[in-house]
Parts: C-alpha cells; sequence; structure tokens
C-alpha cells in the first residue's frame, strides 16, 4: 500500500504545483513592464505563418548583414500568430511577430504584447498606413479581399455575373459559392468584416449581414477550415484543378482581388479567373511586422528595416504574392501581373479599432446566424 | 539488498512517467477548464452549436462505424484465406498484407489522394467521394488489425476438433460448423479486431484531414481550432470545445480499453493449442481474394512513390505533365523558405532516437514493476495496468496539445528553444505500446529460468544479461522497431507541438510542403518525395520486425 | 554437513513443520511422499528459492539461511530439465562453468559430442543429463534433486536413475531427491526418509 501512497502524493503534488502556476500567471498579467528591459542576445526569434515572402535567401542576406543569428517559428495562419503571442504573454519566446493583418492587429495591441519599435523607416505608401499608423506595428505587404469568379463557367450565359451580394443567395449559386470560414481564417475574418459595412450602408434598411449570411448558409454556401481548401480544393478557376485532392464544386471563392493576377503571373498570362468588383463587398487588408513586448528590440528593428527597405520589399508581388506596402511600387506587368488583377473602386470601410471591439461578438453572431438558418 | 535496488528503480520509473507523461496532460487540462469552466454540459452545448463543430459529433461516429464494417469486410476474408490455406511466400505475402498499420497515416493520405485525384482514378471532382474514399483508407489502413487478430485463431485451430465436428449431427453441414466452431471460436478475435479499428478511426487525424473537406471529426476541430486554446478571457467557446471534445474521446477510448482488455482475455482463452505444425492446402481460388488484397495494399505506396516523379507544367497552352526527377531535389534543396529534407530527416531520426531511449526503459520497468507488485497487490497492479494504458485514450492531437499547454505553463521560453521538446509527445505515445509489449512477454518467462540461473550460482547481472535479456530479444526488437516506427510517422501531436518551433519532421514537412499555395508545381511531388522516404524507412523497420515477431503471439502488433 | 534444524513452512495449509534433516558428507537422502505434500518446497527452502517460515539451514556448520541463492553453492535439478533455448547445450553448460571441461562433462553424463546440439531436439532423459552436467559443473557442495526422473518411461528412468547415482557416488557429492516413488527412491539413495 505504501507506493500507492506515494503516487497519490505524487498527483496532489501535482495538484499543488499547478495551482501555484495559475497564480503566477496571474501576476504576470498584472505587471506590465514600465520601461523596455532586453538584452540583445544576437539573436532574432520571427513568430509567423507562412509567409512565403520570407525566403532563406533573405534571411541569410540579413544574418550577413546584420550579424543576428534568426530563427522562424512557422504557425499556419494569422490568427495562431495572435494566439500565440496572447498564450505566451508575460513570456514571449519571440522577438517578432510578422503576419498579423489588420482584423488581428488591434487585438494584439490592446493585449499589450507589442512594443514601439525604433526602426527608421520612409516611404510607406499612405494605403498601407491607413487602418493603422502608429509605432506599434509597421505595414510591410497589402492586398483587398474580395469574390473571385471562373470566367470559363460564370461567362454571362451559363451563370450570370453578380451584382451584389444578394444575387448569390439565389438558386443559381447554390452550392456554388466558397468562402473560407470567418472563425479559422483570417481571408475569411476580413470578408466578413467587409459584409457588415456592405449591408449597413446599402439601401436595404430591412436586413442585417447575418440575415445574408442566413440566406447564404440555406443556400449551402461553402464553409471552408482555411483559404487553400475553398481556392485549391472547391474553386474551379483557379490552379487547384491541377492538384491532386481537387473536388472543384465552386464557381465564386473569396480570395484577393489580384488573386487573378497571381494565376496569370505563374500560367504565363492566361488565367480564367476574375475578380469581382462589387462596391463595399471587398477589404483592405494589411499585413505588420511588429516588435514583440520582452523580445530583442534591436534586432527586431533591424529586421523591420530590412523588411521595408525598398530592395526587399519590391520582391512582396512575386514572393508573397502580395502589394508591396511601399510608395511607389506596382504590381509587375510582365505575364499580366497587373493587367489581371483588379483595386476594387470601393472597398469596405471599417476601421481597426471597431474591427477590434467587436470582432468576438461577429463572431458569435455569424455563428448564430449559419447555425440557426 | 536486491529487493531495494528493484523497488527503487520501480518507483523511479513510477516517478518519471508520471512527471513526463501524466503531468503535461494534467496541466493543460487545468489551464482549459481554468479559462473555459468547470462545467461539462457547457463543453457539451458548446461543441453542438458552434458552427466550427456541429454535427462533427455524429460524422465521428458514423465515419468510425462504418469504417470498421467496412475493414471487417476487407479484412476477414483476407484473414480466412491466409490462416486457412497454404500460399507460396506465406510470410512474405502476410507481412505485405499487414503492412499498412505500420505506415504513417500521412503517407496513406498522400497515396489515396494520387489514387483518387486526377492523376489517377479522377473520381475526387464528384464531392460525395470523399466519404467513401476515407472510409476505404480507414479500412486499408486497419486491415492488418483483423488479420492479426483472426488469422492466428484460424491456422492454429487443432484439425481434429473440426473433425470431430463433422461426426456431430451439430457440425455436419458448413452453415452449422460455422455457427458452433467458427463463429464462438472467432467471435472475441473479429469483436477485438472491430474495437481497435473503431478507435483508430475515431482518432484518425491525417487521413481525414486530407481527404475529407473540412473539420469533420472531433480530433480535426481540436486541431483546427486548438492554438486558441488556453487564454483567460479569450475565445471561450474554443476551450469548451476542445474539453467537450477531449472528454467525448476520452470516454470513448476509456470504453473500448476496458472492452480490450476483456476481448483479450476471452481470446486468449480461446486461443486454440496445437502441438505440430498443420498441414495446409493451398487454395487456387482464394487467389481472387488475396490477389487484389496484395493490390490493395501496395497500391497508395506505388501512388506516392509514381507521383513523386510526375511534374505539371502549366502555359498559356495548356498543361501537360513530365517525368522528372525535380521534385526530390526541391525536397532536399533548402533554397527555398521550407526546411530541407535533411534537416527533417535528421530530426526525425533524433527524435525517434530520443523517444527509444526514453520509452523503451520506462515502459520496461514498468511492466515489470506491473508484474511485481501483482502477486501482493493486484489491485495496484490493476491500477498501475490502466494508467499506463491511459495516453491509449488520450488521442495524438490531444497529447499534443497537452504538450503544448503544460509547456507553456512551466517554462516556454525553455522548452521552445529545447530540441527534445516534441519527443516528449512521442515518448507519451509509444510508451504504453512498449508496456503492452514487455508485459506479455515478461510474463510468458518461466520463473525457473531464473531460479535454476540461481541454483547455478549466477550472479544477478549476468542472470539478467545472459538469461533474461536473450530470453526477451524477440519482444525488446518488436518494442524497438514500433517505437522507432511510430515515433517517425506520428504526426497529430507533432502537428500541434512542432507549430510552436523551429524544428520539422518528416510527416509535419510533407504536410506543409502539400499545404503551400500557388505557384511552385514542384511541392505537391516533393511531399510524395519525402512521403516515399518515410515510407522506405518504415518498410525496412517493418521488415525487421517481421524477422523478429513472436511467432504465435496473435497479439495487438 | 548439510544441516536443517525447525524448518516449517505452511502456504495456505501447513506444508512441514519444525522438520530436522541431516545429510553426511557424501551421503545420498530420499524424501518420498505423495504430492502435493511440500516435498519440492522443501527443497526451495533448503536452496533459497522459498524462504521457510522458521528454522534455520546450515551448511557445514554455517548459518546458510540468509544467503542468496547464487552464493549458498546447493544444486539443484528441476522436475522438468530447465534448459535455456537460447542456447546450444555447450552454451548451457558453460552457464555451469565459464572456463569448464566440457567434453568430459558430457562424457560423463553419456553424451559425447552432444556439445553443439539446439537444446530443444533434445528427448527429456538427454534433457535431464544435460541439465545434470551443468549442475554438477557449478561444482555443488550439495545436489537437490526434484523428482528428475517422474517425466521418464519407466526403463529409461531406472538407467538415468543408477547413471547418476555412480555419478554422485564417484564424486562424493552429497545429494537429496524428492520423489513420490518408492522404488526409484530406494534404488537411488542410501537412506529414505517420508515425510
Amino acid at each position: 500500500m505504501k507506493r500507492f501512497t506515494f503516487l497519490v502524493g505524487v498527483l496532489i503534488l501535482n495538484l499543488t504545483i499547478s495551482g501555484c502556476l495559475t497564480d503566477k500567471i496571474d501576476d504576470n498579467k498584472a505587471s506590465q513592464p514600465e520601461e523596455y528591459e532586453w538584452v540583445d542576445d544576437g539573436e532574432l526569434v520571427i513568430v509567423t505563418y507562412d509567409v512565403y515572402g520570407l525566403t532563406d535567401e533573405m534571411l541569410e542576406q540579413f544574418e550577413n548583414e546584420s550579424g543576428y543569428e534568426v530563427t522562424l517559428l512557422k504557425l499556419d495562419d494569422a490568427g495562431s500568430v495572435l494566439d500565440h503571442l496572447l498564450q505566451h504573454k508575460g513570456q514571449q519566446v519571440a522577438d517578432i511577430a510578422i503576419g498579423l493583418d489588420n482584423t488581428y492587429l488591434q487585438t494584439a495591441i490592446d493585449n499589450n504584447v507589442l512594443w514601439e519599435h525604433n526602426a527608421m523607416l520612409q516611404n510607406i505608401s499612405e494605403s498601407a498606413l491607413l487602418p493603422y499608423d502608429g509605432p506599434l506595428a509597421v505595414p510591410f505587404d497589402q492586398g483587398y479581399i474580395c469574390l473571385n469568379y471562373d470566367s470559363d463557367i460564370v461567362d454571362g450565359v451559363n451563370y450570370t455575373v453578380p451584382e451584389s451580394l444578394w444575387e448569390l443567395t439565389e438558386e443559381e449559386w447554390e452550392g456554388k459559392v466558397a468562402i473560407p470560414s470567418p472563425e479559422t481564417s483570417s481571408p475569411g475574418r476580413a470578408f466578413m468584416t467587409a459584409t457588415t459595412d456592405y449591408f449597413s450602408t446599402d439601401s436595404d434598411n430591412e436586413t442585417e449581414w447575418t440575415d445574408w449570411w442566413s440566406a447564404m448558409s440555406l443556400n449551402d454556401v461553402i464553409i471552408t477550415t482555411g483559404w487553400s481548401e475553398a481556392y485549391e480544393t472547391r474553386y474551379t478557376g483557379g490552379y487547384g484543378e491541377w492538384t491532386d485532392g481537387y473536388v472543384g464544386d465552386a464557381h465564386i471563392v473569396v480570395s484577393y482581388c489580384h488573386s487573378p493576377g497571381v494565376e496569370s503571373w505563374y500560367n504565363g498570362n492566361w488565367t480564367k479567373s476574375a475578380a469581382l468588383d462589387i462596391p463595399k463587398a471587398s477589404f483592405h487588408q494589411v499585413e505588420y511586422a511588429a516588435a514583440l513586448e520582452g523580445g530583442n528590440l534591436d534586432s527586431a528593428s533591424a529586421f523591420i528595416e530590412y523588411l521595408l527597405s525598398p530592395e526587399v520589399n519590391s520582391k512582396m508581388p512575386i514572393e508573397n504574392s502580395m502589394y508591396s506596402a511601399l510608395e511607389g511600387y506596382d504590381l509587375p506587368e510582365e505575364n499580366g501581373y497587373l493587367f489581371h488583377s483588379v483595386v476594387p473602386s470601393e472597398p469596405a470601410v471599417v476601421s481597426s479599432a471597431t474591427i477590434a471591439s467587436n470582432m468576438e461578438e461577429w463572431l458569435e453572431m455569424w455563428n448564430k446566424a449559419m447555425v440557426d438558418a | 539488498m536486491p529487493e531495494m535496488n528493484i523497488r527503487l528503480s520501480n518507483s523511479c520509473a513510477l516517478l518519471a512517467y508520471t512527471l513526463l507523461v501524466i503531468l503535461p496532460l494534467w496541466l493543460a487540462l487545468d489551464r482549459l477548464i481554468w479559462v473555459a469552466g468547470a462545467n461539462p454540459l457547457d463543453w457539451y452545448s458548446s461543441l453542438e452549436q458552434n458552427y466550427v463543430s456541429q454535427g462533427v459529433i455524429q460524422f465521428t461516429f458514423i465515419q468510425a462505424l462504418t469504417s470498421t464494417l467496412a475493414t471487417l469486410a476487407i479484412g476477414l476474408p483476407i484473414a480466412w484465406q491466409l490462416g486457412r490455406y497454404k500460399w507460396p511466400f506465406q510470410s512474405f505475402t502476410k507481412a505485405i498484407l499487414t503492412m499498412p498499420f505500420v505506415m504513417p497515416s500521412i503517407v496513406a493520405a498522400m497515396g489515396f489522394l494520387h489514387i483518387v485525384g486526377r492523376a489517377g482514378l479522377n473520381i475526387r471532382v464528384d464531392d460525395s467521394t470523399w466519404f467513401t474514399t476515407l472510409i476505404i483508407a480507414h479500412a486499408w489502413f486497419n486491415m492488418a488489425l483483423v488479420i492479426r487478430f483472426c488469422e492466428p485463431v484460424i491456422s492454429t485451430l487443432d484439425p481434429r476438433l473440426e473433425e470431430q465436428m463433422r461426426l456431430l449431427p451439430a457440425g455436419s453441414s458448413k452453415t452449422g460448423r460455422f455457427r458452433h466452431l467458427w463463429a464462438p471460436l472467432l467471435a472475441p478475435s473479429i469483436a477485438a479486431a472491430a474495437c481497435m479499428t473503431f478507435v483508430f478511426s475515431f482518432t484518425s487525424f491525417a487521413l481525414v484531414r486530407w481527404i475529407t473537406l473540412g473539420d469533420n471529426t472531433l480530433e480535426s476541430v481540436m486541431a483546427g481550432i486548438g492554438s486558441s486554446a488556453g487564454i483567460e478571457g479569450y475565445m471561450i467557446s474554443r476551450n469548451e470545445i476542445v474539453l467537450g471534445s477531449s472528454m467525448i474521446q476520452f470516454t470513448i477510448l476509456l470504453l473500448s480499453l476496458f472492452l480490450m482488455s476483456w476481448l483479450q482475455q476471452k481470446r486468449q482463452s480461446l486461443l486454440p493449442q496445437v502441438s505440430e505444425e498443420v498441414v495446409k492446402q493451398s487454395n487456387p481460388k482464394g487467389w481472387t481474394v488475396i490477389g487484389p488484397a496484395l493490390a490493395f495494399a501496395l497500391s497508395p505506396l506505388i501512388a506516392v512513390f509514381w507521383a513523386s516523379f510526375r511534374i505539371r507544367n502549366t502555359d498559356s497552352s495548356g498543361t501537360h505533365y513530365t517525368w522528372e526527377t525535380s521534385g526530390w531535389e526541391f525536397a532536399f534543396s533548402s533554397s527555398n523558405s521550407m526546411t530541407s529534407a535533411w534537416d527533417a530527416l535528421y530530426n526525425s531520426l533524433g527524435y525517434a532516437s530520443l523517444t527509444l531511449i526514453i520509452a523503451l526503459p520506462l515502459g520496461w520497468i514498468l511492466a515489470q514493476t506491473i508484474l511485481d507488485v501483482e502477486k501482493d497487490k493486484p489491485r495496484f497492479a490493476r491500477f498501475l495496468d490502466v494508467l499506463t494504458m491511459l495516453p491509449f485514450a488520450i488521442s495524438s492531437v490531444m497529447i499534443g496539445l497537452g504538450v503544448m499547454l503544460g509547456m507553456i505553463r512551466i517554462d516556454a521560453e525553455f522548452f521552445y528553444s529545447f530540441w527534445p521538446t516534441p519527443a516528449l509527445a512521442h515518448v507519451m505515445i509509444t510508451t504504453p505500446f512498449v508496456v503492452r509489449i514487455m508485459l506479455p512477454a515478461l510474463r510468458a518467462i518461466d520463473p525457473e529460468y531464473d531460479e535454476c540461473g540461481r541454483t547455478l550460482g549466477i550472479s544477478k547481472w549476468r542472470r539478467f544479461f545472459q538469461i533474461k535479456l536473450p530470453l526477451l530479444r524477440g519482444s525488446i526488437l518488436v518494442a524497438v522497431i514500433f517505437t522507432l516506427a511510430m515515433s517517425l510517422g506520428e504526426f497529430g501531436a507533432s502537428w500541434v507541438v512542432t507549430r510552436n518551433s523551429d524544428w520539422t519532421t518528416l510527416p509535419i514537412m510533407i504536410d506543409s510542403l502539400r499545404a503551400i499555395p500557388y505557384n511552385n508545381s514542384l511541392t505537391a511531388p516533393a511531399a510524395c518525395a519525402v512521403s516515399s522516404v518515410l515510407m522506405g524507412i518504415t518498410l525496412v523497420l517493418f521488415t525487421w520486425a517481421e524477422k523478429f515477431r513472436p511467432s504465435r503471439d496473435g497479439g495487438m502488433f | 554437513m548439510l544441516k536443517c534444524s525447525g524448518l516449517s513452512k505452511s502456504f495456505e495449509k501447513e506444508l512441514f513443520s519444525d522438520l530436522d534433516l541431516e545429510l553426511e558428507p557424501g551421503e545420498i537422502l530420499a524424501i518420498t511422499g505423495p504430492s502435493g505434500c511440500g516435498k519440492t518446497t522443501l527443497l526451495r527452502c533448503i536452496c533459497g528459492l522459498d524462504n521457510p517460515d522458521t528454522g534455520t539451514v546450515f551448511l557445514n556448520d554455517k548459518n546458510i539461511g540468509e544467503q542468496d541463492t547464487e552464493r549458498r553453492g546447493i544444486g539443484m535439478i528441476f522436475q522438468q530439465p530447465v534448459l535455456f533455448p537460447h542456447l546450444s547445450v555447450e552454451g548451457n553448460l558453460r552457464l555451469g562453468d565459464k572456463n569448464g571441461d566440457i567434453d568430459s562433462a558430457l562424457k560423463e553424463v553419456g553424451l559425447e559430442n552432444f556439445e553443439q546440439r539446439n537444446v530443444t531436439s533434445l528427448s527429456g532423459g538427454e534433457g535431464q543429463r544435460v541439465a545434470l552436467a551443468r549442475a554438477l559443473l557449478a561444482k555443488p557442495k550439495v545436489l537437490l534433486l526434484d523428482e528428475p526422473f517422474s517425466s521418464l518411461d519407466e526403463d529409461l528412468a531406472m538407467k538415468l536413475v543408477s547413471d547418476v547415482r555412480s555419478i554422485l557416488k564417484q564424486r562424493g557429492c552429497p545429494a537429496i531427491l524428492v520423489t513420490h516413488n518408492r522404488i526409484v527412491a530406494g534404488k537411488f539413495a542410501d537412506s529414505v526418509i517420508s515425510m
């Protein structure tokens, strides 16, 4: 029986330890660093999702030029980056976060996980500074989220090209629209945010944005976990049809307004995908680099400067399939990249503060609209 | 004096097990409850009412049940033919048919995707086929269980029993013999195989992730939203969903475990004892079963290897394919933002070795502890038995979340820069298997061997190295190989744990390569190239394990 | 030389109590009794595989009751020959004495040229002869035999009984045989007691 007692003892010990730790976490929350305190350890730990702009060549060049040793922590998506920052609040393991977008940034700021950087920057485009223009985060790329359609099928004969979001709730589009879930994907979140603006400013005062989502839910809208499943697996208009998981049952998908341009760039000036410019149904997404609380502020700032240097940032369209955040660098014209990309005439306008204070509630409303439909 | 030593090593093993396995899981659970509250009804209602997880419980059950039935339908005829008749290269044939079970699930997922995809049967465009694909893939994966459980019963049945049965009125017809002889003899084995298949299908992750559309099972929902878990006051419903899913999985798996141990006892008591080899006949008609079965077992692997050389070229003139090795070059070079396959290979082999070094002694001593206390304290032994099986009841994504949250609570900075961290998850997963393999092996050693050694005046250490170790050699090697294979192919837990780190393993690299959007037509072939490497290593390990498998164990592995 | 005094042991029921036993140098003793009367347990208590509830065992006037089995220098032949399946005949014998003369040990028990044989291929009688040779190689001060002949058929058993007796007598090795068979006991031992 002695050993049993021992084991019970160990279990009780566990309970106690865990109790202590819970307290410890509370303490951490209470204590906000008043002043910066960090050690330049010669390292740069980057937490990011698979941002493809961060090529090895680029990181190597940074290592050689600055002398910092770079480590990459790659998460799934922008949402996971925010989760990571919140989970490690008070014991941050990384020095810089790359890839928080303007739907996530304010939450990170409100939770005090970012530090003001000390990078010297210039020539950042006005549009990139629209959602946030402060010292806690620096835009490094941007783009617009909007609907894309397969122009081979949605040709005005078999399917009419929709001119409003309500048209998508008609029978014609039953099961033919794929949208990444706002719960788990940042393009999905951005698109949902756009719909809150779209329906608050439309002529029809009777309906709310949630009504549209309910109607979409009834119309068998395809909600996917992430962008790739929507675009690659479901969408008929993109490169997905050449991949092995391809299903191809959606002719309209939520992606970027310049996604057709990217298609064309990779295919050699040819694409059947087109962006749909419906007023207020697109969302200006800006992605940020931000120094993290408790991290190495010097290396983080150095990297921000490097990332925003014309040499590196001008490559965003090619390396990261996004617009540059600098003034004067548009998409390349080569292979129809620029030609097939659309800059929406009237994107939705929702401020970062509105997004941050409403997002959890919006997600709940969205959830209810989808489930109860 | 020696008894003291035994006590000490047993206690150390228990302590290590508690610290390595129980503690992180406990911390994770504690943290989740801290955020989400301790009301299981809330967890459940979040699970049912959230769009992310709505209908997932039902789907998880339905697919697991269907997979189980399909596995039995495919596995039983194979087991019957294998056990009943003589086949050329008998053990080789059996090895091929049971090999899918040790294949990493991500490799199987890639294989099936290529089979149903546009380069293969091209049936995936019909979006109703993914369910069938998932079920068939689960059957492929688990048919080995049916063969392993049922074939020994069929092949070792004393022929006199059947001869006797023929002479009795009740057994004069085929159906009569089936009802009165085969059905009761095979029932516990079939039930045991079904139970295990259900468990594996219920918690399957890589296959669900890649073959189905959306997050359809509890395991994949948890994986999808688990990154937001454990943050105070943030996305509380996600914590509830994770807790709710875990609890349902835990309950189902725990019930299955108890059912399994009961069925195993029944099975053992029914395993017929034959002293001499039964002479079997060959059965040419049986090729209609064995032939397609062999093709079925091999096809996903061939598909993966084949697809690793098939490169897509799209330009304005359309899309065509060429045969090249550039996918392999892409995988093994590091000139892109992906890790090179060399790094992944190095990490995978490192984690597998580390897992082995910890899990093998730990599992072995735990098994020994259970045996040591069995005589004097049977109830404590039973408790230990269940405790060591506990990680079986925890799916790999749950273990991954456990490690991640546990680490965060102890010292995130330390563990994230501590290369061995992911191996901890592998230790949790493999230790119970080592216990399961070593326990019957230790129990099977006649105590007279040791006693005889003592009367010959042989010291404790020499008895261990010259008598016990050689007697256990087969089982130890099986445990070694399984530990290595499981660690190398582990996907769910690594997927959760390595997300926060700089370390990539081979299965995770396959997943990341497949998840890269756009551009490169080389990513999919590269994923297949890495899959082929993983497949090759697993095949070598498996062939090696087959050599040392105790011939008549008929057990789980 | 071997002396047991006041040995008792019960295991669920009382097997023996206050048992005294004395063995002279070179003496071969047989203990008979029905099965289940505790004969085997008595041998196990003498060599230390079991501990008696009370009583002590002396070997050459030294109390060995607290010693580990492997240090007592008492050999034992089990009812079924315990041969290690992972070792050849020679490997098994080497466990008795690493550097012993395997040839002559095998010759002594009548198994010439058996060195490389696989132990699983041996018959019951051959197995017991190997076990005997191995036990003798360890040069035991006393040899205990636990019904080693009972699983053999009668002719073979009788042949083995006289062979083993003559080997033991030749070496002057004292021995205790337990058996339920009085004929075997009478043929093998110098004196017979019953339990």
